[in-house]
Formats: structure tokens, sequence, C-alpha cells
């Protein structure tokens, strides 16, 4: 691999990653602590997220020493692959949970509609690298079924979360990409139909009592409203300074659930107070500012969607795991990226960022 | 990896060709190992790349100002909100005080029980929780729900709710073995009250049960489940008694799970209270009265110390303490005979004769001679009425002494309407009739003073003589409590002081004020009283060892006599409501010791038939020797 790469790589964003996953640490070690009558015992997940940590490192590098364009060959293979993957799952999953979305091959258990965003991210990306002309119909609806095809078979799981993200993540390249006016306007209407559609005849009673309880978290503070309610307690009460580093009383007494997965940010937030979030949000927008401007620096399409696809794949997770724990949405199980304890998504997260890097690094290598 | 190196190069020299691209790649190679090259010169879209910033820029906003609202400008209300999460406050009881007599016997005593309480926080599954709870009690299920439903809307979720009230002690064996399967139950001690000596002092102790809202909002240191004194002194010493809870702060975890605890208040126990009352003299009052209506009032005049409070009949106060039944309250309330009543302070009597008492003060200090007489021919007329002396055949000519000795009607009806209702009124007042004593029990009734403005405002009708005629001799509209008569008794011994009767051992002597008279008219009283009960209508309390002095009463309560009826209708034949009731107020002084001692006996006939035998019992206990020599 020729060095020069290496002084092309994107810095800030290697500074983002390692400070938002150290701060992920650190936080997890407190959330990992319950106190009892005799003293604090900590489990291990900050020690397993380490370990985790090691290994998306080995990954980020693994996808380093190809070049991206590669990829492009790849799409459709690893696509039609993934839509595989998701009728096995629905013939011979895993029930975990009432869900069925684990797959077991060789004593290794997955998920597929994990990969299916990143094949659909890759999918999209090569579609979209044709040319740079706002989208017509015909292309559109293309795309539309590339992503709802999947969709379909991950809402049978059922995976409400997951499908979500898929058709978000499409959106926004979608949009970044442009479209004529008459389809973009055509969307506006649909959107709201289709939710709509999707509430009354989409919808398990469980998901639908998710919004409910969101909407007035009073009307069953012992059910499913008392993760919104702890939640928001936990990281009101943080007030300005926060309770300090172990301190909290609503994750070390177990008030919060979930707090070292999807309410992880509650504990970060109950502990460090006002500053501490500002802080850590204001370090996740400038994680994002270096993911985008690798996205426009980037030196052919492909890449340049490549990295917008990736770029919202963290948005979209930011964005929807702080909305739910500070109660502006209902709750979806979706972690935080780099602050939620979590094994595969560690792994995808640092390969994606290895694809970013990727393709920052080479923005001086080709000329388009 | 130099191979990865090398296609973008060719890729540039062999720009011509790029139009073939997708051809040229497979003649040389599989396509997939190929380089895809874009050969345009890519400029990101600028509708996108706004797009991208606005979208981090709104999203930074959003977020940093719901922080805000969160973390700022409510975080003092979910920091509170967070500490009621974690901290409970846990009371701890504190003893009630004993109430004992003068000679340290208990009267009122705590107990320990044991009560199953149920924290509904804690709960998991309440309805089966609830049919566990009637099947250990025996009560019926609904029952269990209606006292849940009451109880929860008063407290708050994690506070404990007592269910079972008194459980025995194979009941409290078989719940504990059972009750690990049932979280939020516990089983608690309780502390008890209990009267030892029943009906004996349950008109002076009164009870204490379970408190209600009504009480709990007016003092904010009650808590569901407490006893409060509701009768008696339980009620009237209620702060004294109660002393002070303590308060643990338990800190808990999610799972009610106790971290620490650490005790904010220390519990204070309620203070003993040590009564005047003499439990044996109780006792023989008791006896003395035995299946008659009435009471017994025994003090001693220097000090208005109560030595007995004697009430028939009686009820038996530690039902109310362990909860009273429905059926039992019924049967208590329904009863014509008011076994709740204490007759000593809270029922009122005319006085008859022994208002003659009063009147005889009231005569000397307006200047009446000891010696002016009137002469009684059985009767006095009144315009077209007649009004009789209780001796038919008339006293003969009276002077004041032996107007009180033989109880002469008919000298107080001249000397009343000399005097006029007026004096009468203030001269009563200034007595303490017309008001309550002050005794330090709840309830107590003021009796009545009649005057010509009451009957106006009353009766719409205007004061007539006959009114005074009556008024003189304790009839008519005049109404007093035995306390009352008891409290001017001793006023005439002790030298005029009015004392507020005393029922605490330990207080001090309180005052109320001194009667109207000189020095010369309490003597004259006392000794007219002394031959009264020599020779007079109260002989029947004479002791050779004890000076004594006494009056007696017949109280009527239909105005037979009055009307004119000629012949005396003998007590039994009478109807019980009808019959006149008996009073005898006397005083006794044995070497050291003095004691008044007033009977009332209700509908029970005449003073010094009824009532003075019940008070010559009394005295054989007080003055007898062998029985002060086996006491103590």
């Amino acid at each position: 691999m020729d060095m020069r790469l290496f002084s092309h790589i994107n810095w800030p964003l290697i500074a983002c990653i390692t400070l938002l996953f150290l701060i992920g640490l650190l936080n997890l070690y407190s959330a990992s602590g319950t106190r009892l009558e005799d003293g604090i015992i900590v489990s291990s997940f900050y020690q397993k997220q380490i370990v985790w940590g090691v290994c998306g490192l080995g990954c980020m590098l693994v996808t380093l020493t190809f070049d991206y364009r590669r990829l492009k060959n790849f799409a459709w293979i690893f696509y039609w692959i993934v839509l595989a993957l998701l009728i096995l799952v629905a013939l011979i999953g895993k029930n975990v949970y009432g869900a069925t979305r684990w797959i077991s091959l060789g004593g290794i258990s997955f998920q597929p509609s994990e990969l299916a965003k990143i094949a659909v991210l890759i999918l999209t990306a090569r579609l979209l690298s044709h040319d740079g002309q706002p989208l017509g119909w015909k292309r559109f609806f293309g795309l539309l079924v590339i992503g709802f095809l999947p969709c379909v078979f991950i809402l049978q799981q059922p995976d409400l979360g997951t499908s979500m993200m898929l058709l978000l993540i499409l959106g926004g390249m979608i949009v970044f990409h442009g479209m004529r006016a008459v389809v973009f306007r055509s969307c506006l209407v649909a959107i709201p139909c289709c939710g709509a559609l999707l509430w009354f005849v989409g919808m398990h009673d469980y998901q639908r009592q998710r919004i409910l309880s969101f909407l007035n978290p009073g009307l069953d503070p012992r059910g499913t409203g008392y993760h919104i309610l702890q939640s928001r307690i936990a990281i009101g009460s943080g007030q300005l300074w926060g309770k300090g580093f172990t301190e909290g009383t609503q994750s070390q007494l177990r008030f919060l659930p979930e707090r070292h997965s999807d309410f992880a940010l509650a504990v970060f937030g109950e502990e460090w107070g006002f500053v501490g979030c500002v802080t850590l949000v204001s370090l996740f927008c400038l994680f994002l500012l270096a993911i985008f401007s690798s996205a426009i620096q980037a030196k052919d399409r492909f890449g340049s969607m490549l990295v917008v696809g990736i770029f919202f794949y963290f948005f979209w997770e930011i964005l929807i795991n702080l909305s739910m724990v500070i109660g502006l949405m209902p709750v979806v199980g979706i972690p935080l990226p780099f602050i939620s304890y979590g094994g595969s998504a560690t792994l995808v997260n640092f390969t994606l960022l290895g694809i970013v890097l990727n393709v920052s690094m080479r923005r001086f290598m080709f000329k388009g | 990896m130099p191979d990865e190196q090398k296609p973008p190069k060719t890729n540039e020299s062999t720009e011509p060709l790029l139009t073939d691209h997708e051809e040229s790649q497979e003649h040389k190679a599989p396509s997939w190992l190929k380089i895809p090259v874009e050969q345009e010169q890519y400029q990101p879209p600028r509708g996108g790349v706004i797009f991208l910033q606005v979208l981090i820029g709104v999203f930074f906003f959003v977020i940093v100002i719901r922080f805000w609202y969160l973390q700022m400008h409510k975080g003092e209300y979910f920091a509170r909100q967070a500490i009621e999460n974690r901290m409970r406050q846990e009371y701890i009881l504190a003893p009630r005080g004993r109430i004992l007599d003068l000679h340290d016997n208990i009267l009122a005593d705590n107990r320990t029980a044991y009560g199953l309480t149920l924290v509904r926080e804690d709960c998991q599954d309440l309805p089966s929780t609830l049919a566990q709870i009637s099947e250990w009690s025996g009560q019926p299920l609904a029952k269990v729900q209606e006292k849940y439903a009451q109880d929860r809307i008063k407290i708050k979720p994690y506070e404990p709710i007592l269910m079972i009230q008194d459980i025995n002690f194979a009941l409290v064996s078989r719940i504990e073995s059972e009750i690990h399967a049932w979280p939020g139950l516990k089983i608690v001690v309780l502390t008890k009250r209990s009267y030892p000596e029943r009906e004996l002092f349950s008109h002076i102790l009164g009870y204490v049960a379970e408190v209600n809202e009504q009480e709990m909002r007016k003092d904010p240191q009650l808590a569901m489940g407490d006893l409060v004194g509701k009768q008696g002194l339980e009620l009237e010493m209620e702060k004294r008694l109660r002393g002070s809870k303590g308060l643990y702060e338990v800190e808990v975890d999610a799972h009610a799970k106790v971290m620490g605890k650490s005790m904010r208040d220390e519990p204070h126990g309620g203070r003993d209270l040590k009564l005047t009352l003499d439990r044996d003299l109780q006792e023989a009052c008791w006896e003395a009265l035995g299946t008659a209506t009435g009471s017994i009032v025994v003090m001693e005049p220097e000090t208005g110390k109560v030595r007995a409070l004697v009430t028939t009949p009686a009820y038996d106060n530690n039902l109310f303490a362990e909860g009273i039944s429905r059926k039992d309250w019924q049967e208590l309330r329904n009863n014509t005979n008011f076994p709740m009543q204490n007759r000593a302070i809270q029922s009122i009597y005319p006085p008859g004769s022994v208002w003659k008492l009063l009147m005889a003060a009231m005569l000397l200090e307006s200047g009446v001679g000891v010696h002016e007489s009137v002469y009684c021919p059985g009767y006095a007329r009144l315009g077209k009425q007649i009004f009789r002396c209780w001796k038919h055949s008339g006293h003969g000519s009276m002077d004041l002494e032996h107007a009180l000795i033989h109880s002469c009607d008919v000298y107080f009806y001249i000397m009343a309407e000399r005097m006029g209702i007026d004096r009468l009124e203030k001269f009563a007042k200034q007595c303490g009739f017309g008001q309550p004593t002050g005794i330090d029990l709840p309830h107590e009734r003021s009796g009545l003073v009649p005057s010509k403005a009451w009957k106006q405002r009353r009766f719409g009708k205007q004061w007539v003589r006959g009114d005074t005629y009556n008024a003189s001799i304790g009839q008519g509209f005049t109404l007093v409590t035995p306390i009352q008569i008891a409290n001017y008794v001793s006023s005439l011994l002790n030298g005029g002081k009015m004392l507020k009767p005393q029922l605490l051992e330990k207080e001090s002597v309180e005052s109320r004020g001194n009667l109207p008279c000189k020095r010369e008219t309490l003597d004259f009283i006392v000794n007219a009283m002394h031959r009264t009960a020599t020779v007079g209508t109260a002989r029947v309390v004479s002791r050779r060892d004890a000076i004594m002095g006494g009056k007696t009463g017949t109280a009527q309560v239909v105005k037979l006599r009055m009307a004119g009826g000629n012949r005396r209708v003998r007590t039994k034949d009478m109807l019980y409501r009808t019959r006149d009731h008996a009073w005898i107020a006397t005083w006794g002084k044995k070497k050291n010791k003095s004691y008044v001692v007033v009977v009332m006996v209700e509908h029970g006939g005449g003073g010094s038939s009824v009532a003075g035998p019940v008070a010559k019992k009394v005295y054989q206990y007080l003055f007898d020797e062998p029985k002060t020599g086996s006491k103590s």
C-alpha cells in the first residue's frame, strides 16, 4: 500500500472516532455499575466493549486495504446474497424474544437485516453514481423497489426499527442526489399517507402502544411509559454540571432500564449534566461534519454517494437514539453509535468508517 | 498493493478509449476484478450539500434546546423526582404513654400485636395478593378489596397499607412461612391499647381508634393506621400521650431493595399520665351504686383532686381499641340507658334541694339575717297557684339554718321572691354554675341557670313569679351536672376557692376565682350541712368517727306536686322515666383526710333514702379502719 495514502487520511474524523469511543467506554463503565447494600459491583460490559473495539479496528484496517471502487462490482451480488439470507431467516431463523431476526451459521449468530442496510447502501450508491441528473420517475421507483424488497422481509421478522433505518438511509441518499421537482412533491404527499397506512395496517399492537405511551407517558407509568419517564428524570436531574462520574442514582439504583444499550445516553446525561451533553452533541456534529467533508471531497460520484449513505447511516442512528432518550420520539430499539454497548454494532460502525477513510484518503490518487 | 495503484494510471493513459470501457473489461479480465472508473469530473450536487449542512445545523440546535429544557429549565423538577424515586420515609412509632392511677395501677396499657401491611408499589400481582390476604384473614374478598380501595387513595404508592389489624400467633407463623411468595406484604409489629379495668374507667379514659381522614388533615404528624384518642382522657391528653414518631430515611433501588437507612428523627415515647383517681375507691363507688343508673364524684376539697368519678351503666372501651364490630356499636348506640355517657359531667339534672346550699349563700350575702324567720304552713300561695312544701303539714317558723337542715321549701320561696331572679342568676353564675368546671375531659356540659332574657329567648314567654319560686328550690329550668355540685361544695369547704377539678396528680392546683362569699357565710353553710347530717335530712351519712356534712335533694322530673296533687305517689309505683332524681351532696373529715362526695341516682326516688345509703357506703370505704389498713 502506498504510504502517500496515509498522509491523506482524514485525521479529524479519526480524532472524533477515538474521542467518542473513549467517552463511550467511560460511560459504559459507569453504566455497568450497580450499587448494592455493600458497595458497587461492575459488570464486564466495558471490558467486552474494549475487545469489540479492537476487533472493529481490525475490520477498519481491512477495509482500507482495497480500493473502494471495487465495491461497485460486488454491489448486486452482495444485495442478492443478503436477500437470500433474509428469506432464509424467515424460513429457519432463531426466535428470540418473539422476533425472528437471527441466523446461525457455523456457531456464529448474526442478523442479516444489519447487512441489508449496508447492501442497499452500496447498491444505491452504485445506481446513483450513473450520472448527476435529478431522478425521474423510472429511476426513482427502481430505487424504491430495491429498498422495499428487503424491507418486506425485515418487517416480517418483525423489526420496524431496522426497516425504517433502511428506508431513511435510502431516502437521504436520494434527496442528496436530487430528484425532479414533480417526484419530490409527490413524495411530500405520499409519505404522510404511507404513515397513516402503516399505523392502521402495518403495525403491531406493541408498536402502537409505544407511540401512544410516548405521546402520554403518564398513561402507564409502570409499563411502556416507564422507559420514557425514567430516562427523562435521569437526564433532567443531571442539571447543569451533572451528578458526577458513577454518581448517577437513576442508573446505579437500576431505575433506568437498558442503561448500557439503548439508554446509555441517559446515564451520561445524568452524570455529566447539560455541559457534558452539549459537549457530546457537539462532538457528534463534528464527527458528522468530518464524514460530510469526506463526501464532498471525494473525487468520484460513487465514492461520494457511498460516504453520503454512511453519513445518513450514522446521522439517523444518532438522531433517533438521542430523540428517543430525551423524549422527542417514541422508543425504538436503535443504539447510539460508540456510546451504546453492542458487539456487532461496533464492528459495523468501524467497518463503515473504514470505507469513509478509504474514500477520503484516495481523493487525490486519481483523476476523475 | 501495487496492482491497485496501476489501474488508475492505465486508465489515465487510455483516455480516448473511455467510451468503450465496459467492452474492454470483458476482453482483458473478468469484470469483477477491474476497478470501475467514472469518467466525468465529479462535483457534489449543490442542493445535496446545502441539505446535509442544514440537517446537521438543525439537529444540533433541536437537540441542544431539548437538553436545555430538560436539564436547565426543568432540572430542579426532575432532580426532585429522582430523589422521590429512591428516598422513602419510614416512620418509627413511639409508644403511647400509659395511664396510671394514684397508686400506679395501670389503667391504660400498650400491648404488642402483629399486623399485615401491603405496599402497593412493590406488589406484582395485586388481585391474587388481595385474594391471599382474604384467605389468611378469613374475611370475604369483597371486604378486603373494599378496604384496599378506600386506603390506597389516601397514601403514596410506597407507603404501607395495614390490611390485617391483629393477627394471632398461629396465623403469624403461617403467614411468615408463606409470605416470601408475596412481594409487597410484610408482617409488622403494632402496639395496641388495652384497658385492664374495662368498664370501671371507660368514661374517664375514653379510647383510641384508628385515625380518620378528618383528623389526618388537621394534624400532619398523623399517618394512616395510627391510633389516636377519640374520647375521654385519650382524646383530651392526646398530645401528651402520643409522643413523637421517629423518622427513617430509607434509600431503595428500583426493586424496592433497601440500600441504606439513616435515622433522621428519633422517636420519643409519650409521657405516662398519673391520675388523681384511686382505682380501689373507684371500685368501691362502683359497687356502692350497684345496678342503679347514676354517678358519684369523690373530690378533695383543698386541691380539687378528683379521687373517684364513677358512672353507671358503663361500656367496655377495649371494644373500641380493638376495632368495634358493627353489631356491638349498634347495640351501644341504641341502648336507651346511654352507657357511653359520662353522667358526672355530661348529664344535666335539676339539682332539687341541693340547690338550697347556693340559695343560702346568696341570702347571707344579700344581708338576710340568720335569725330572720319565715312561717311555713306547708304551702305558699301565689295568686291562684299553690306551691307546696315537701312536708305538707308544714315546718312552722323557720330561720335559715333550720330551713337548710329540714330543707323547708316555703322559706326559700318567700326569700327568693324577695331577692328576685336577677340576683339569683348573677350569684349562681359567679359560683360557677351555667358553665363547665374545666375538668380535663371532653364534652363537659354547662348546665343552665335560667334568667328572664333566657326564658324570653327560649320560649318567647315572660318570666313569672312562679318561675322564681321553682328556681329557688332547684326545680323548673335550673340544670346542673354532678361535678358542678361537687365543685361548689368543695369551694364551701376550702374557704371559697373555686378550683378546676383535677384529674392529673402531678398538675398544680388551678384556681378559677373565688366564691362571692364572706368567710362567715361559708362557715355558716358548712355548719348547717354538718347539722343536716347529724339531725336533718342527711342523717343517713352520719358517722361516729368522722365529722360529716350533707344536703339531700329530690329533683322532680314531672311536676306532680306542683300540679297540686295532694297524694304522694310511692316511687316504685311510678313509671321509671317519671321518677324523681335522687341527690346527695356530702363532705366528711377524719383526721387529716377530707372528702366531698356527691351521689346522683337517676330516677332513684328520694335523696335521703336512695342516694344517702350509696354515699354512706363510699364513706365506709374511705373512713373505715380495717379497709384502710388492708389497703396500699
